[in-house]
């Protein structure tokens, strides 16, 4: 059962049952537990050669006991995430627990990952339960629906759940190449647009734009600019 | 309650002549009021032998003291800022945590060696404490410096808490600790889970934990 012991402190309580965690994400419990890292992250040889591959590499543990479990990671805001049959599409780096129960696997997102130096490649988590993600400031959840796309900032987007459809949408123009643009080339020349089909809801944070995680891996280009 | 949380990262203390503050030195932001602040060579109170005491542990974060009447604020770092009342039980904490504390609280240094002998020191360098620590005891009021919010766990003789050392930031009370550690072979050929050592805490008390695995 996932409970905000803060905005940035997840508590989960447990009964024998397990959830999935950043690894090292752990910042006190009590009770029993056991800790385990799960290898590759995904399900079984393939899911380990698509993490390899794609470098949505997710350092996940396995945690199993019974008591009170808290996580909490660099001080980011966490928001909760109920998933009932739906799948929900999340940079790795920001997945901070999930339920035991729930597949995690990897997709691809093509440009808007790409422009952001998130890579091609992103997490889903698909099945029934809940999971815990992670963002820098507080996050808003704003709905989509077919008589309304969304446009984002590549830069603020956390998450998104349902059946939502994405185009990049970009605004970089002769006077961006040059420099001369009003805002910085990178960030105008990166609005990204989620397209709707049916009606859902993508996850945005609105305040600050989502912080580099340390730990990226340096396979993707686009990072270097 | 000399300290008033005004938001998450500042609080404002009210000082009355007779009743003295200490504070590390340069975490005033604002005050109202006649109020003195002066350098406080020793570090904190007791003689030249608790400054010693305090050199050689590395545990004299310079501090001042604040005196006179008046209303003060402090915040440091824009780290997150929790007050902790203490009545007649010790707070151990770390120096560099401490962003303020009443004068009516004793303050002392702890080896921590002398908690578990050599694990206890091997503890404190894992946990990033060093080998001494501060201890706060009696009555009054405390302002600790974290990053991220800080959340309080209770411990109960039944039910002993494990905390991640790196998230550890104080407790007080009847509190015995040692690391645990976790150690497989997973984590022998680099693929552990990230928490082989924990700091295991139990008797009575609390203990605060940040929502970050980052030092101050």
């Amino acid at each position: 059962m996932f409970r905000l012991q803060s905005s940035k402190v997840l508590a989960v309580e447990m009964t024998g049952d397990a959830v999935k965690a950043k690894n090292g994400s752990m910042v006190a419990y009590d009770g029993e537990m056991a800790f385990k890292k799960l290898s590759g992250g995904g399900e079984g040889i393939r899911g380990m050669v698509t993490r390899r591959l794609t470098g949505e590499q997710m350092t996940l543990m396995e945690v199993k006991g019974r008591g009170t479990c808290w996580f909490a990671d660099r001080a980011s805001e966490i928001n909760l995430v109920g998933i009932q049959g739906d799948k929900l599409y999340v940079e790795s780096s920001n997945l901070l627990a999930t339920d035991g129960g729930l597949r995690t696997g990897t997709e691809f997102t093509g440009l808007r990952g790409a422009s952001q130096g998130n890579g091609l490649f992103t997490t889903t988590v698909e099945g029934h339960g809940q999971a815990a993600i992670m963002s820098d400031g507080p996050a808003v959840v704003l709905r989509v629906s077919p008589q309304y796309p969304l446009t984002v900032d590549p830069g603020a987007y956390v998450a998104h759940q349902g059946n939502l459809r994405q185009s990049f949408q970009s605004g970089v123009t002769f006077r961006t190449l040059l420099g001369r643009a009003a805002a910085r080339p990178s960030r105008c020349g990166s609005r990204g647009r989620t397209g709707v089909r049916a009606a859902e809801r993508a996850e945005h944070d609105r305040g600050r734009r989502v912080r580099w995680p340390s730990g990226r891996s340096t396979r993707r280009w686009s990072r270097r600019r | 309650m000399a300290f008033r949380e005004i938001n998450a990262k500042m609080v404002e203390a009210t000082v009355t002549p007779g009743q003295r503050l200490f504070s590390q030195r340069g975490a005033m932001l604002a005050y109202r009021g006649e109020v003195s602040f002066t350098p406080n060579t020793a570090g904190g109170q007791g003689g030249v032998m608790s400054m010693i005491g305090r050199r050689v542990a590395d545990e004299d974060t310079p501090l001042m003291t604040v005196e006179g009447s008046g209303t003060v604020l402090f915040g440091h770092g824009g780290h997150h800022i929790q007050v902790i009342q203490l009545s007649g039980d010790t707070l151990y904490v770390e120096a560099d945590r401490l962003l303020a504390f009443e004068g009516t609280l004793q303050q002392g240094t702890m080896f921590l060696g002398s908690q578990g002998g050599v694990m206890g020191m091997v503890r404190g360098q894992v946990s990033g404490q060093g080998l001494f620590t501060t201890t706060l005891k009696g009555h009054g009021a405390v302002a600790v410096m974290a990053h991220g919010g800080v959340i309080e766990i209770p411990i109960t003789p039944q039910r002993p808490v494990h905390v991640d050392p790196q998230a550890y930031v104080a407790h007080h009370g009847e509190v015995r600790n040692k690391l645990s550690t976790a150690l497989g072979w997973r984590d022998m050929v680099g693929r552990g889970s990230g928490e082989a050592f924990q700091l295991e805490l139990s008797g009575s008390g609390a203990v605060y934990v940040q929502a970050s695995e980052e030092k101050l």
